[in-house]
């Protein structure tokens, strides 16, 4: 077994490698053959490849010194348009020089998580660098994306991959890395990576790790109970049942020992509350509440005060719909 | 006085702006608005500098002063009293704009917030015809326009430029003490310079003063220092007007307690919420009271980012609002808590006898309790609870200090280092820091339990000593 991240390792460093979304690759392929290509706008789930395609081809059409070309950013990690807009004007200021392409291109992931207000000044920024410029924006979601930008762009939307697909990809990785992967681990590898394949490698090198070689079904499990999703359900139980000190502590160490985001926080109690055997009528107001703080902290609410409330809301919820019962 | 006699805060004062720890926007306003002057009398004659305390306000007056040859005259709190005072002192400052020397001259009112409304008769309508007659630049400097302020200064607003100086990033003030300590060879950890920079809430000055007041005599501090400053003058008062708080039966009542806090509200919330769980101990209670909190918490944001003028309705929802949500309520709360930390380490309920005090809980044990003695005294005292020898049981008071705010200090370094890594993370595996927060880190953490993928995996990420210890921790 080999170090480093096996997600990159084994992450295609040319188009030619890549072997789902076809469509998409030999579209980019025809633009690497070109040696032009539009704005373009990647959507679809987490691990199924916009990344990767975006970084083949610019490797594909810059060659080996492609990162000079080309500059990743990630929405969510800078703050504010004019961050982004002061680096953008940094690095399509000097053309691409030495290089056959007159263009270089940006990179900006998790694009759908910009502001509309965002986005609209985004836009205009594309429009003065294009010539210098392309962009490629990322995200899950096309209806986060306002009109002006998706009608710039040429628009790529990426499906789900195959369940074969993935798991085939895990046991070829297994087999470089001598990773005795049994039947049942593959199974749960595939079951709790929800098809994001990035996902599934990280467990598997994880449960590889920790479990020196062999790799069950129960390996996986172990490996999913240390990371935060489990302890996001603990909370929640304890929210419904009554325990709000202790939930709380648990949101404590969540937010200050683990260091996670509020957004991070309630994406999962969001999944872990609709996942659960629950009353509907309970999910739906359950839906409302979890809402509700997902806007206040889009408002710059403090994370801990608006997440406790939702957690006190758990026990009251559950007392109410089984009296209406 | 020899140089080492001053105070630190007086002795380490900046010199030239770029001694000055941040706010250089507000400084360079300052700057290009004392320039203008040169052409002759801007459309303001005044600028109006406010912002929390120890954020570098009269600093940079004092320094850009000097930097572009004024002659300051300054005038504080304790020379405001009325309007004859007043002219007194300037004289004719104001008119004749260059000195005797030659040199420009530069008036600067310190401490505004000092004057007021009923005692310095005038005070203010002195100050605002000076500045419509003035002839040298006027400075005004209040730290930060709270509610009852914004009345009083409503005559200056318009006539002055308004440059506001916000509180010092607390890695700033860390380089700031940092400085310090190697120029006065102190012995203060890096954990407690963080717990000191963190602790000021972006006062650089009470930073200095706090670190002073525990290294003078000793060379040394601690975190447990740092600690042990945050409650010495709080603590004793603080339980009581929370408990007022609690106790409300009318919004009058609860809202008067914001008054009588020493503490501000920001440190005042953290106490209600901190408690708030343990006091309404009934399922709608603590809903009603935590929503009325967490509306408490908007409109504070609402605050900063509009006006002032919203305050009252911050108050009323963190006094009042938590106050009277307390209908069914019994107040068991910490019992309760006390009985199922009991439970877990496998304790029946009789196991302890309790009496109820005026300011807490006595837990008493039945019986003696041997070795597991160290055990559950571990437990309680992550409840508040001391120890009492002569009583033969444990002390927990009903009512705790914050614990958000010294976790966040312990666990500081802890963090800082998991943010490095994140960056680290996400730059080589295209993520976003948030998803290496939350999706690879705690699997790389695994990971590094294999020490021939941990050696390469630190190659390949270019992770520092410490930052594998982090993962390895």
């Amino acid at each position: 077994m080999s170090g480093g991240m096996w997600a990159e390792k084994y992450r295609p460093k040319s188009l030619d490698e890549m072997v789902d979304q076809t469509e998409i690759v030999a579209r980019m392929k025809n633009f690497v053959k070109d040696r032009n290509l539009p704005h373009l706008l990647l959507v679809g789930p987490a691990g199924v490849g916009k990344t990767t395609s975006i970084l083949c081809l610019s490797r594909d059409l810059y060659g080996l010194g492609y990162h000079n070309y080309i500059l990743e950013l990630n929405a969510s990690d800078e703050r504010g348009i004019d961050v982004i807009r002061e680096k953008v004007k940094n690095f399509a200021r000097t053309a691409a020089i030495a290089s056959e392409v007159p263009f270089k291109i940006l990179i900006l992931d998790e694009a759908d998580s910009l502001t509309s207000a965002a986005q609209h000044a985004l836009r205009r920024t594309m429009e003065i660098y294009t010539r210098t410029c392309r962009f490629c924006l990322i995200g899950n979601y096309s209806e986060n994306i306002i009109d002006p930008i998706q009608s710039r762009c040429s628009v790529f939307r990426y499906s789900p991959l195959p369940e074969e697909g993935v798991k085939k990809y895990i046991t070829s990785i297994a087999e470089k890395e001598k990773v005795n992967l049994l039947p049942e681990g593959l199974d749960a590898v595939y079951d709790a990576s929800t098809g994001d394949l990035r996902k599934a490698i990280n467990l598997l090198q994880a449960a590889a790790a920790t479990q020196g070689g062999e790799v069950d079904d129960v390996a996986i499990y172990s490996v999913l109970g240390k990371v935060s999703p489990q302890r996001v359900r603990e909370m929640i139980n304890l929210g419904i049942k009554g325990e709000f000190l202790e939930a709380r502590e648990i949101l404590r160490s969540l937010l200050i020992d683990e260091g996670l985001a509020a957004e991070d926080i309630i994406r999962m109690v969001y999944s872990e509350l609709m996942r659960m055997q629950m009353p509907e009528r309970w999910k739906v107001r359950i839906s409302d509440a979890v809402g509700e703080v997902d806007f206040r902290l889009t408002q710059g609410a403090r994370a801990e005060i608006q997440l406790s409330t939702l957690l006190a809301k758990l026990a009251l919820a559950s007392e109410e719909v089984n009296e209406r019962q | 006085m020899s140089a080492n006699r001053l105070p630190w805060a007086v002795r380490f004062r900046p010199r030239i702006v770029a001694d000055i720890a941040d706010n250089k926007n507000a400084i360079n306003e300052l700057r290009l608005w004392l320039r203008t002057w040169e052409k002759g009398i801007p459309e303001r004659r005044a600028v109006f500098l406010h912002g929390p305390p120890g954020t570098g306000k009269t600093s940079s007056v004092h320094v850009l002063a000097e930097e572009l040859g004024f002659d300051l005259l300054e005038i504080n709190a304790s020379d405001y009293r009325t309007r004859t005072r007043m002219e007194e002192l300037i004289g004719r400052a104001t008119t004749q704009n260059v000195t005797i020397f030659g040199k420009r001259r530069l008036i600067l009112f310190d401490e505004m917030e000092g004057v007021s409304g009923h005692e310095d008769m005038g005070g203010i309508a002195a100050i605002s015809d000076i500045i419509k007659t003035t002839r040298v630049p006027v400075v005004l400097i209040a730290t930060a326009i709270a509610e009852d302020n914004e009345e009083k200064f409503r005559p200056l607003r318009d006539k002055a430029q308004p440059i506001e100086y916000k509180p010092i990033p607390t890695i700033d003030i860390y380089t700031k003490l940092e400085r310090i300590v190697r120029e006065l060879k102190l012995n203060v950890t890096p954990e407690a310079l963080e717990a000191l920079a963190i602790h000021s809430g972006g006062d650089l000055r009470s930073a200095i003063n706090d670190m002073e007041s525990i290294a003078r005599g000793k060379g040394a501090v601690t975190v447990e220092d740092v600690e042990g400053l945050g409650n010495r003058d709080k603590q004793e008062y603080t339980p009581i007007i929370i408990q007022n708080i609690f106790a409300a039966k009318t919004l009058q009542e609860a809202r008067r307690t914001i008054n009588q806090a020493y503490v501000d509200h920001e440190e005042l919330f953290d106490w209600i919420y901190e408690n708030l769980p343990i006091v309404l101990d009934d399922k709608h209670d603590l809903v009603e009271g935590l929503e009325a909190l967490a509306r408490a918490d908007i409109y504070a944001k609402r605050v900063r980012s509009s006006s002032y003028r919203l305050q009252k309705y911050m108050f009323n929802a963190m006094t009042g609002g938590v106050a009277l949500s307390r209908t069914r309520s019994e107040g068991f709360g910490l019992r309760r808590q006390v009985m199922t930390a009991a439970a877990k380490l496998g304790y029946p309920q009789n196991a302890f006898v309790f009496q109820e005090t005026a300011s807490g809980l006595i837990v008493k044990p039945v019986k003696y309790m041997g070795d597991s003695w160290k055990q559950i005294n571990a437990t309680f005292r992550g409840l508040g609870a001391v120890w009492v020898r002569s009583g033969n049981g444990w002390a927990i008071p009903y009512l705790r200090p914050p614990q958000l705010k010294w976790r966040y200090i312990r666990t500081y370094h802890s963090r800082r280092k998991l943010q490095s890594i994140a960056v680290k993370v996400a730059h080589k595996c295209h993520v976003s820091s948030n998803d290496a927060v939350s999706e690879i880190i705690p699997l790389l953490r695994l990971i590094y339990r294999d020490k021939a993928m941990a050696e390469t995996t630190t190659t390949w990420l270019e992770l520092e000593e410490d930052e594998v210890d982090w993962l390895r921790s």
